[in-house]
């Protein structure tokens, strides 16, 4: 029998170490162009190099033109994506990756003289009173870089900036993250104040203690669970869908 | 103000639960911590939309209070300490804090003087300064903190802790990009210095209202990392990161008590074991019972050198067996309640110890916070006095050592990796403080927000 932990051989009967179990290979990504300068651009990506992305962004701008740039930017980050699906690539590497596709659009976007057509628009904040934020930061880099607009107000918002914003950006989505529960009910009074105003579109909340059961509560409300799934919502909403089928998709709808 | 040089013990196995070399009084009754008992802490919080008004939030304290104190005397529990974390409402309206906790104390008064029940009231300020967005050391958010250290100080708290924001701006930048020297930066440097300022006004406030200076957390920083770290199937950080994040932390949350905090620490402070066997100060502790607040995996071995054991926050709803303030009182009760009979029976060691192996090789985090690892972190930072970066760096070398030395502890690829980068890229950094500012101060201005005149320079 052992006497102190120095003595366990086998801690199973304690706990079971499945992170080790699912453990998956290690692996690389796929090449996404047989063009050597624009596979640089993805394989920068994919790294999360701004330096290999930027050197191979000016060279492939003046040979292939920025259009290319940004579809070969997207294709690396779609790279990105799957090996975090896949449990290869943990957050750090996608954020990483995130900031070096920004490089390569920024001046992609810069040679084509505007912003790049982007698949919708999102507004994004953490509700009034509440500066904790890193969730909706977090949140922010993906959207931005699955090809969406971005409206980031920050922290601590006042409702009327927020309803502001959607109507001043004919935003597709909104959200609002809080950590704490007495200061989420200004999502309560945001979605009041969208619907005087007229304005209805899906408002994805979250965070620490915001409850699915909370959110679903007032109009508009669609409960998110991870910031892994900001692409996804945003996607939904710049396609369409109302906030009733988000909500059918996304909550359990009692 | 002198930073420790030295180790409260002479061994890690003279560290326990109960027992602190410095114990601290506190409360009425009153609530003596680190002389051979365990009291349970419990931090009640008010319902959404309880914050509307001042007669409803001061309502709900009074209900809450009241359904802690007197699940105590149901069970016969000998003394509790209720810690109100400030909303946000609190610290910002200083007059509705002074109110609340002065109706509270006058409750535990008043089952002082019916039933003997020992009680002591802990005031956390939000802090509301958030980095990127104010002035540290000139903004109203400081002022209303400031203001409600002293209303509440007034008003009846026993004890003034905080959660302090210092360095988040960075931090947050560099955690998500699992970037260690930035992390130390934000932690380990511009953190420290924050809390050096601030804590002096939290001790001279405390000092002059005659009770005591608590202590800090790390929770903004080390707690995000934690937190972000997860479980086994989270993918968010790299547990092994995290746990560097950790070992910061401690050199971090150390500058509370070498400007003057007394403990008993934050109970949200995971660093808080290594905190001990340096300053020997009593600590507060959330492990199982704050399973309502956040899952995480060392529940168990944080109270193996706790001295006040708590559960982090419980919103206030209805349950079964009464409100959830009264069923987590009852949780916390019971559970202080088998370790002080561990240490009536002469046992406590070996209930330390059954703790211990609940959840040393868990995880990283319970690994480098097991006492025996805690001890030697602790040595690491008190062996470089002369730099908050220096001691910072020193924690995290020593905890990456460990981790890489224990082969119980079993590592997956991504881990190990994760740990050998982040330990080359810390032995790769300047070995003095003003070649690692100047470096960083150069690399992270790119942080939207960051202000280096808030630390102060």
């Amino acid at each position: 029998m052992a006497r102190t932990v120095a003595d366990i051989a086998d801690f199973t009967p304690i706990f079971v170490r499945y992170d080790v179990k699912i453990a998956p290979k290690k692996r690389g990504a796929e090449d996404v162009s047989a063009d050597p300068v624009l596979q640089a651009i993805a394989r920068g990506v994919v790294d999360g190099d701004e330096d290999v992305v930027s050197d191979a962004t000016d060279k492939a701008i003046a040979a292939k033109g920025p259009e290319t740039v940004i579809d070969t930017l997207i294709a690396g980050m779609r790279e990105v994506s799957k090996l975090w699906d896949d449990g290869v690539y943990f957050l750090p590497q996608v954020i990483l990756s995130s900031d070096a596709l920004m490089v390569g659009l920024t001046k992609a976007e810069d040679a084509m003289g505007g912003k790049a057509t982007k698949k919708g628009t999102v507004v994004m904040h953490c509700a009034h009173g509440d500066i904790h934020d890193i969730g909706k930061n977090i949140a922010a880099a993906l959207i931005r870089a699955n090809g969406f607009l971005v409206i980031d107000l920050g922290s601590d918002v006042p409702e009327d900036t927020v309803v502001k914003a959607i109507k001043d950006n004919k935003a597709h989505l909104v959200t609002g993250t809080a950590l704490m529960t007495t200061t989420m009910s200004a999502f309560a009074k945001i979605s009041d104040m969208l619907k005087k105003e007229g304005v209805e579109l899906p408002f994805v909340c979250g965070g620490g203690a915001v409850s699915e059961e909370y959110v679903t509560s007032y109009d508009m409300g669609v409960y998110a669970d991870v910031a892994k799934d900001g692409p996804g919502f945003a996607a939904d909403a710049s396609s369409g869908m109302s906030w009733q089928d988000m909500r059918a998709k996304w909550n359990l709808v009692v | 103000m002198p930073k420790y040089t030295s180790m409260a013990y002479k061994s890690w196995d003279d560290m326990i639960f109960g027992t602190a070399p410095h114990p601290v009084s506190i409360g009425i009754g009153p609530i003596e911590l680190g002389k051979k008992h365990v009291y349970p802490q419990i931090v009640p919080h008010p319902r959404p939309g309880s914050e509307a008004t001042k007669e409803k939030i001061l309502r709900e304290y009074q209900r809450m209070t009241d359904d802690a104190l007197g699940r105590c005397v149901a069970l016969g529990f000998p003394g509790l300490v209720i810690e109100f974390e400030h909303i946000y409402q609190m610290t910002s309206q200083p007059e509705w804090a002074a109110a609340i906790f002065t109706q509270a104390k006058g409750q535990m008064q008043d089952y002082y003087d019916k039933y003997g029940l020992k009680s002591a009231l802990v005031s956390t300020v939000a802090d509301l300064r958030k980095p990127d967005m104010v002035h540290m050391r000139h903004s109203q958010e400081l002022d209303w903190m400031l203001a409600s250290f002293e209303s509440t100080a007034a008003g009846g708290a026993d004890v003034l802790s905080i959660e302090s924001m210092g360095g988040k701006e960075v931090f947050d930048y560099a955690v998500q990009r699992q970037d260690i020297k930035g992390v130390i930066f934000g932690i380990g440097v511009l953190s420290s210095r924050d809390m050096e300022w601030l804590w002096q006004k939290i001790v001279a406030t405390a000092k002059k209202n005659n009770i005591t200076p608590g202590g800090d957390t790390d929770c903004a920083r080390g707690n995000t990392a934690m937190f972000l770290a997860g479980g086994y199937t989270a993918t968010d950080l790299p547990h092994t990161f995290a746990a560097l994040a950790r070992a910061c932390s401690a050199a971090r949350s150390l500058v509370a008590y070498e400007q003057g905090a007394t403990g008993p620490s934050k109970d949200c402070a995971y660093e808080d074991p290594i905190i001990k066997a340096i300053t020997g100060v009593p600590i507060s502790m959330e492990g199982v019972a704050s399973a309502c607040a956040h899952s995480e995996m060392q529940s168990n071995i944080v109270s193996a050198v706790v001295d006040l054991w708590s559960n982090e926050a419980v919103e206030y709803h209805d349950m079964f067996a009464g409100s959830s303030v009264e069923v987590f009182t009852e949780i916390l009760g019971y559970n202080v309640a088998q370790m002080n009979a561990a240490i009536e029976l002469g046992t406590a060691k070996e209930l330390r110890d059954i703790n211990i192996a609940s959840d040393k090789y868990r995880d990283v985090h319970g690994f480098m916070l097991s006492p025996d690892n805690a001890y030697e972190i602790g040595k690491a930072i008190v062996s470089k006095v002369d730099s908050y970066y220096l001691r910072s760096k020193a924690a995290v070398l020593k905890t990456a050592d460990l981790i890489a030395a224990d082969k119980k502890l079993v590592l997956t690829e991504h881990e190990r990796e994760a740990l050998d980068k982040a330990r080359k890229e810390v032995d790769q950094l300047p070995d003095n403080e003003g070649d690692f500012v100047d470096m960083c101060l150069s690399e992270y201005k790119k942080v939207p927000g960051f202000d280096p005149t808030s630390y102060g320079y």
